[in-house]
């Protein structure tokens, strides 16, 4: 069917036409004076009476005209009621609209069983205690059908369920085998168009009696209250659309009746009634039959809800347990996931799962490939989808199709607000064979300017493939609960982080203030032990003996040393501190100026130089001056005990970076301790032979690392020590050593 | 040369005092050397109010200037002679314990005219207030059309 088509149909004013069946009669009346307004041309035909002028003047409503009156004052919505005209007994019901006060007239057979309440109470007491009992939907179903049956006498009596598509699967079917039996078939959706399905969920019988009726006009067409055609919604006795009609007569079917299932407030389902030949269904019985249709709508959402909580129960049960799973791993959250898999896979009843994390995807199960996924995860987050779900992925990705018997459906929840983390579950495909009453799309020809309903309701066999079984609401719903929760933990995480920060930053800045105060007031100390004993020394000199002056020059040494230490301990602190100032730097420049700055400790010193021509590297030019100072000064110092000292300097790129070696002959060190080679106060030689603190190692590691490189020392003992260090060439996107980076 | 104008020194550390005051001997200026204990009492001096009051005008040759001073500390008085039209042809030394890189910059930005780091070495310390004594006490002339025994 056409687009264009469907919604000529689903346009039919089947509210309002101006029409009724001729099984009854009906007239609308003024609610002040109960002046006639309109009626149906048949009425005089039907009731032997004629209200033109007014019902007082009518001797045959002189029964009835008091209780239209107490109902038409009263306010009970419905006026339900017999009568007999001239005899004849006659079923009247009246309900109010803006139109006015609206009876329908219906006759009654002498015969006609008694369902009033009294009557149908037993019957109605053994349809509950069978749905009461019944095991599961289809058995409520079957129990449903067959009360309807017995009650109304069709030939067969059909209990559709429609699903998301509005496609009818016929749960239930009791039949006389006068008709074809349609069980287990399904209808699509396309057979009652949307009207219909409002005015079904609102007026929930219908009855058509005979499907070759010619439709009684109402007169006149138009309400003389608001000048609108009168609406008939809510009438019986409405006459349905001629495509009705038709689909009727191409189903083989003279008379049906439908009772509305409304589950939730939607149309769940139909149980639709059919006769091979015309048929009346009494009023009474009518009503009986949608009181039962109400029970059972009661019925089913009470199990339905029942259903649905104790899987939601179950998988809440799941939940709670991958919950605490996930609280007690010491791991990452995704890993920890995947350490719960079997309960990751539980929450949704699903084969496999993946985890997408920074653009990482661990998997469990039976899943699509990788590539697969983060596309998924891509494509899911350029949408912003937070929940995602489908029984059929290669309906939204035809690629899916290839891996369709890993995963057909996918339910996706979105783990982060800023990057496409998600959780994903997938199902296999499940091939299942559809029983379709007549081919679903060819429902209706448009011929000759005029819409045909379908005709052929001849079995119609689809194999449905790449779709897996459908995610039950209480599976979305667990996905959905397990998202809040994660959410409510990432939350928690990064509340944490938070705090951690906020502590970090007052330990550093504690930190701060005491090296501060640390580098006035420690140093002043030392400073004035030795500004004193060289004070004294200059004045006592004469005077002290050998001795003295030897103790004296060794407090002085001593608190020199002191000093130094915590000079060299404070650079070391400001360093981690200290923002950097990453420029290009010319190698060959800073090191002939650091080279220049050592001279006192070469002179005397027969040193041979090898110095490459450098490379230009970044970094901030005053702290690698102070990586290059300690270096050569190491190599001065550990090359002292040689007559043939040779230091040389060199470089080599590699890729992104450049690597600087500074390599000597000197006494060297055991590799064994090299791990120890850039600890702070970590010495390989004593103090005795080579002075220093302990720290220009440690600085220089410090140094590197900051600007994002690398150092490196070997040696071997005897054989010259080289230490390598790597900077980048161009400056680096972050300070990679920041306190808080 | 006929006129020497006075040293004033800012020193709050007794110690430190001493030491500078010794390694000021040793130069042989022959500049009066004026000691404040704080801040407070070197503004006082700049400002000649308190008990300065009754001192003769002129300025300074230089001010050393210790950095961490009770009360007005050094920086706050740097400030103070830097952001002052009259005062800011004084030159002033910032001497300080610290290796702080931001009190340097903090000092530079308000305008000293050099900064020690008071080193451990004695003889180092000599040199440095040596040179700037030297330097600024006998070297400095006032600037052309300064009010100073104008």
């Amino acid at each position: 069917m056409t687009g264009a088509s469907v919604e000529a149909c689903a346009s039919e004013p089947i509210r309002i036409p101006g029409a009724i069946q001729p099984f009854g009669a009906l007239m609308v009346l003024d609610p002040q004076t109960l002046a006639c307004l309109q009626r149906s041309r048949n009425f005089q035909d039907v009731t032997r009476a004629d209200p033109a002028n007014g019902l007082d003047a009518c001797p045959e409503f002189r029964d009835l005209l008091p209780e239209i009156r107490r109902w038409r004052d009263d306010s009970a919505a419905l006026l339900i009621t017999r009568t007999r005209i001239q005899g004849a007994p006659f079923h009247v019901s009246g309900h109010r609209s803006s139109q006015g006060l609206i009876l329908e007239f219906e006759p009654l057979a002498t015969d006609a069983p008694d369902f009033n309440l009294d009557g149908f109470y037993p019957r109605l007491r053994g349809f509950l205690e069978k749905v009461r009992s019944a095991p599961d939907l289809t058995a409520i179903a079957q129990a449903a059908v067959t009360d309807i049956r017995a009650i109304t006498g069709f030939n067969r009596v059909l209990l559709y369920n429609f699903d998301e598509d509005s496609h009818g699967t016929v749960l239930a079917e009791d039949n006389d085998g006068v008709l074809p039996s349609y069980q287990g078939l399904r209808f699509p959706g396309s057979d009652i168009p949307a009207q219909a399905r409002d005015l079904y969920r609102l007026n929930r019988i219908r009855l058509i009696s005979d499907a070759a009726y010619t439709p009684c006009p109402i007169e006149p067409p138009m309400s003389p209250i608001d000048g609108r055609p009168l609406d008939l919604s809510f009438v019986a006795l409405r006459s349905v659309s001629p495509i009705h009609l038709e689909y009727m007569r191409n189903m083989g079917t003279a008379a049906s009746m439908s009772v509305s299932i409304v589950v939730d407030g939607q149309l769940w389902g139909l149980i639709s009634s059919h006769s091979r030949d015309p048929w009346r269904v009494a009023p009474q019985t009518r009503d009986a039959c949608e009181s039962l249709g109400q029970i059972l709508s009661l019925q089913i959402e009470a199990y339905l809800r029942a259903e649905r909580s104790s899987a939601r129960l179950a998988l809440k049960e799941v939940e709670s347990q991958l919950l605490a799973a996930l609280a007690a791993s010491e791991s990452d959250f995704e890993d920890a996931l995947l350490d719960a898999s079997d309960l990751l896979l539980a929450l949704t009843n699903a084969q496999g799962a993946a985890i997408v994390s920074h653009d990482v995807v661990r998997l469990a199960g039976a899943t699509p490939p990788e590539a697969a996924i983060l596309q998924l995860a891509a494509d899911l987050f350029s949408d912003r989808k937070e929940i995602f779900a489908t029984d059929s992925m290669a309906s939204v990705w035809p690629d899916a199709a290839s891996f369709a018997d890993h995963a057909s459906g996918v339910l996706a929840i979105s783990v982060s607000q800023i990057r496409p983390d998600y959780i994903f579950w997938f199902r296999p495909e499940v091939v299942r064979t559809v029983n379709w009453s007549g081919d679903p799309t060819k429902p209706m020809s448009a011929e000759s300017d005029r819409l045909h309903p379908r005709n052929s309701f001849e079995l119609w066999k689809e194999l449905v493939r790449l779709r897996s079984l459908p995610w039950s609401d209480a599976e979305r719903e667990s996905a959905l609960g397990f998202h809040s929760s994660i959410q409510a933990m990432i939350l928690r995480g990064a509340e944490e982080r938070a705090q951690l920060t906020d502590r970090l930053e007052r330990a550093n800045k504690e930190l701060e203030a005491f090296s501060y105060s640390i580098s006035h007031d420690l140093r002043a100390p030392f400073r004035h032990i030795v500004g004193f004993a060289e004070l004294l020394s200059d004045r006592e000199k004469k005077r002290l003996d050998e001795k003295s002056q030897h103790y004296l020059r060794t407090i002085s040494d001593a608190a020199h040393a002191a000093g130094r230490l915590v000079d060299d301990l404070l650079t070391f602190s400001q360093l981690g501190r200290a923002s950097l100032r990453v420029k290009p730097i010319d190698m060959n420049t800073l090191v002939a100026s650091v080279l220049r700055l050592l001279e006192p400790d070469t002179k005397g010193r027969h040193i041979k130089w090898r110095i490459a021509s450098l490379p230009s590297a970044s970094g901030d030019v005053a702290m690698i001056a102070q990586v290059w100072q300690n270096l050569l000064q190491n190599a001065i110092k550990f090359t002292a005990k040689r007559d043939d000292a040779e230091i040389s300097i060199d470089a080599r790129e590699e890729r992104d970076m450049i690597a600087f070696t500074v390599a000597d002959n000197g006494v060297g060190f055991e590799m064994a301790y090299s791990d120890k080679l850039f600890g702070v106060f970590q010495r390989l030689h004593s103090t005795e032979e080579f002075a220093g603190t302990g720290i220009g190692l440690a600085l220089v590691k410090r140094i590197i690392l900051r600007h994002g490189g690398t150092i490196t020392g070997h040696s071997e003992p005897g054989a010259g020590a080289s230490f390598t260090f790597t900077l980048p060439k161009r400056p680096l996107a972050r300070d990679s050593g920041a306190p808080n980076g | 040369m006929a006129d020497l104008r006075p040293i004033l020194l800012v020193e709050d550390n007794p110690r430190d005092l001493e030491l500078t005051l010794a390694a000021l001997a040793k130069c042989q200026l022959a500049n009066e050397i004026v000691v404040a204990r704080d801040g407070a009492e070197a503004l006082d001096y700049l400002y000649r109010r308190g008990a300065y009051g009754e001192r003769p005008p002129g300025d300074p040759a230089v001010v050393l200037l210790d950095l961490k001073l009770p009360k007005v500390d050094g920086l706050q008085v740097l400030e103070k002679i830097k952001t002052d039209s009259e005062q800011r042809q004084i030159p002033v030394v910032m001497l300080t314990s610290s290796r702080e890189e931001r009190d340097l910059l903090r000092s530079y930005e308000l305008g000293v005219n050099a900064f020690v780091v008071k080193p451990v070495d004695f003889n180092a310390f000599f040199e440095a207030i040596q040179d700037l004594g030297m330097f600024w006490a006998i070297l400095n002339e006032p600037p052309p059309g300064g009010r100073s025994n104008a």
